[in-house]
């Protein structure tokens, strides 16, 4: 009798752990809810994050552009439109004002693997990863390209849409370029500052001559 | 029998014979489309579509709208006619003033041949799909609502079996009432089997009772159970206000699995703020139409544009017909997953930058994440752990190199004033 409850226990215990293994082994760990919170108000901050809501604003919004006719504290300004004649200008006006150094090369260098290699290529060849061929292995499915860029290098000799060889840009319409985008290419000018845009116009004026 | 297999043989031959032939030349066209598609992507589609304006107008057509000797002309050196005045010529150059056709000497003319050979074998591909394309569609379209929407089926499966559940229990109900009556209806009938009925009940009430009073098996079940409450207890506590594995459903489905992942795009190209500032930042919607002015993932959605994508549009009042952006726009409200407090002060630049930490380290494998969930504790003991082991790269940081200079200073015997120790910067006072 006592042979027969002991092995009833053991089964039951058994079982309990079975069920609460199973339970617990369910999910990926992850969760919808940020689980129970203890004065949420400490977490709130008091401050207004740039990315955050802001009742203040008629439009919600912390990140505010500059009213209209101010110029923020060092804020370099570009007195170049974004028109073909203004293109051209600036590429016959200016000059990159960096002195041609190593760290500023390797600055360029770096940002244009972040900023441009992804259409561009690694060598300024309009062989960039997202103009490739290449799919989403969970959904397979084929992921569509982006069209490929006009090739910097020289040895390609391919055309700029605006006139001249790609090889041939200057300096002046590379930056204005950077600033405005052209054709499918958008404006790069919130992701780098100034001195980050010349950095890497003087890298591409290196890529051009591959 | 032997009469109609002849008849055959005769007919077989000439006919087998065309088809090779026509075969032949058909695989040649195709040969020369496909060549044309290449050149195609890699030169003309930057700013062309063969179907819809683009920056460029649009190509469909383009072999009956113009003559082919205007056209390889044209695509050899458009801005060298656009400068001696050609009518057709002045006329796109009014019709698009913000792009200009590029010159395109390398291409040989026939190569531009086949471009235009790929763009008419496309015109066709399209004919030929709209023409059956009535059932094709509605079929298609079936397909994409049941791949679309797994969920609604479950929703509507669990509704079935709870009203299956209903049914079942209104039937034992009723088959429970008749029975009721026919026992009523026949009491005499089976007056034993009532008592019978409440012998086994007892036995287990008494069996219950008997493991009650037995004391070790209570022992066990009370321990079993304060065991039980206290781990959940104790884990919950721990846990509470901290937010690891939290996937919150984004007002935009987002993968990095896809863009950081597979497109190979840099955090820093999106997250730059994470290099120069306290904060990673958001993008603004305008890095996003960096690619989705060209990028619409239409392909998934049968040539409709995403409705993920058509969230940015939105967001931005872009019209995707005029390429121009309207005055009625309003920010995606992104929800935030990882939070640190107030309390807390955290600098992602110093670090990103300064201590070279990869995003991963704390963001976990970011690039394989179809949804993004909070991966580190971000608790106080988390970062504690970190900063005991990490070791401290001094070389080339102005800070350390203050400090270790102030060290061989003392180690000299040399008095070490505030002002060694960065003791005159404005912003030890006035912060």
């Amino acid at each position: 009798m006592l042979a027969m409850n002991k092995m009833k226990l053991l089964s039951a215990v058994g079982a309990a752990v079975a069920i609460a293994a199973v339970v617990t082994s369910c999910g990926d760990g992850t969760t919808r809810s940020r689980g129970w919170e203890f004065s949420r108000n400490m977490y709130d901050p008091l401050g207004y994050n740039p990315d955050q809501p802001n009742p203040n604003f008629a439009d919600g919004k912390t990140a505010q552009t500059p009213p209209a006719g101010t110029v923020p504290v060092g804020f370099e300004r570009f007195d170049y439109a974004n028109t073909t004649d203004d293109y051209i200008r600036a590429g016959e006006e200016l000059v990159n004002p960096l002195e041609r150094n190593e760290a500023n090369l390797a600055k360029g260098e770096a940002l244009y693997h972040v900023y441009c290699a992804v259409c561009h290529g690694p060598e300024g060849r309009g062989d960039g990863s997202i103009t490739k061929d290449r799919t989403l292995e969970a959904e397979s499915r084929q992921l569509e390209n982006f069209p490929p860029p006009p090739s910097y290098a020289q040895s390609d000799g391919i055309n700029s849409s605006r006139g001249g060889t790609m090889a041939e840009l200057s300096d002046g319409k590379i930056y204005h370029t950077i600033v405005y985008g052209l054709n499918m290419m958008g404006s790069h000018a919130s992701q780098l500052s100034p001195e980050e845009r010349w950095q890497v116009v003087m890298y591409v004026r290196e890529l051009q001559k591959k | 029998m032997r009469h109609i297999s002849l008849i055959f043989e005769r007919v077989a031959k000439p006919i087998s014979v065309a088809l090779v032939l026509l075969f032949a030349v058909s695989s040649l066209q195709a040969q020369d489309a496909k060549e044309g598609e290449t050149l195609f992507k890699a030169n003309c589609s930057t700013c062309h579509k063969v179907f819809g304006k683009f920056l460029g107008p649009e190509l469909a057509g383009v072999n009956e709208r113009r003559e082919e000797d205007w056209l390889l002309k044209w695509i050899h050196n458009a801005p060298s006619m656009v400068a001696a005045g050609d009518p057709i010529a002045l006329e796109l150059d009014a019709q698009f003033p913000t792009s200009m056709m590029t010159a395109f000497p390398q291409l040989s003319e026939t190569q531009i041949k086949s471009i235009l050979l790929y763009v008419k074998s496309e015109e066709d591909k399209k004919a030929a799909a709209d023409a059956g394309g009535g059932a094709a569609g509605g079929g298609s379209g079936a397909v994409a609502a049941a791949s679309g929407d797994a969920s609604n089926f479950m929703i509507l499966g669990l509704v079935a079996v709870i009203i299956l559940a209903f049914a079942v229990i209104l039937v034992l109900n009723k088959v429970i009432r008749t029975l009721e009556r026919v026992i009523d209806n026949n009491k005499e009938l089976i007056p034993a089997e009532g008592e019978d009925e409440e012998g086994p009940r007892k036995d287990y009430l008494g069996k219950l009772k008997k493991l009650a009073k037995n004391k070790k098996l209570v022992f066990f079940a009370v321990l079993m159970v304060a065991i039980f409450l206290g781990s959940a207890g104790w884990k919950t506590m721990w846990n509470v206000g901290v937010h690891q594995g939290y996937k919150p459903v984004q007002p935009i489905k987002f993968s990095h699995q896809l863009h950081a992942g597979v497109n190979q795009i840099e955090c820093q190209y999106c997250h730059g703020g994470a290099y120069k500032s306290k904060n990673a930042s958001i993008p603004s919607a305008n890095v996003c139409m960096n690619c989705h002015k060209a990028i619409t993932a239409s392909d998934k959605y049968g040539g409709e544009l995403s409705p993920e994508i058509a969230k940015i549009y939105r967001a931005l009042d872009y019209d995707p017909e005029t390429m121009e952006y309207g005055p009625d726009q309003r920010p995606i409200e992104w929800i935030r997953i990882h939070n640190l407090p107030d309390f807390a002060y955290f600098n992602h630049s110093q670090h990103v930058v300064v201590a070279g930490v990869e995003c991963q380290t704390c963001h976990g494998p970011i690039e394989t994440m179809a949804e993004v969930y909070q991966y580190s504790p971000l608790t106080m003991k988390w970062c504690i752990d970190c900063h005991k082991e990490t070791e401290v790269n001094h070389e080339g940081n102005a800070y350390y190199d203050q400090l270790i200079a102030a060290h061989e200073q003392l180690k000299k015997g040399e008095k070490v004033t505030a002002a060694v120790l960065g003791g005159l910067e404005c912003g030890k006072c006035h912060y």
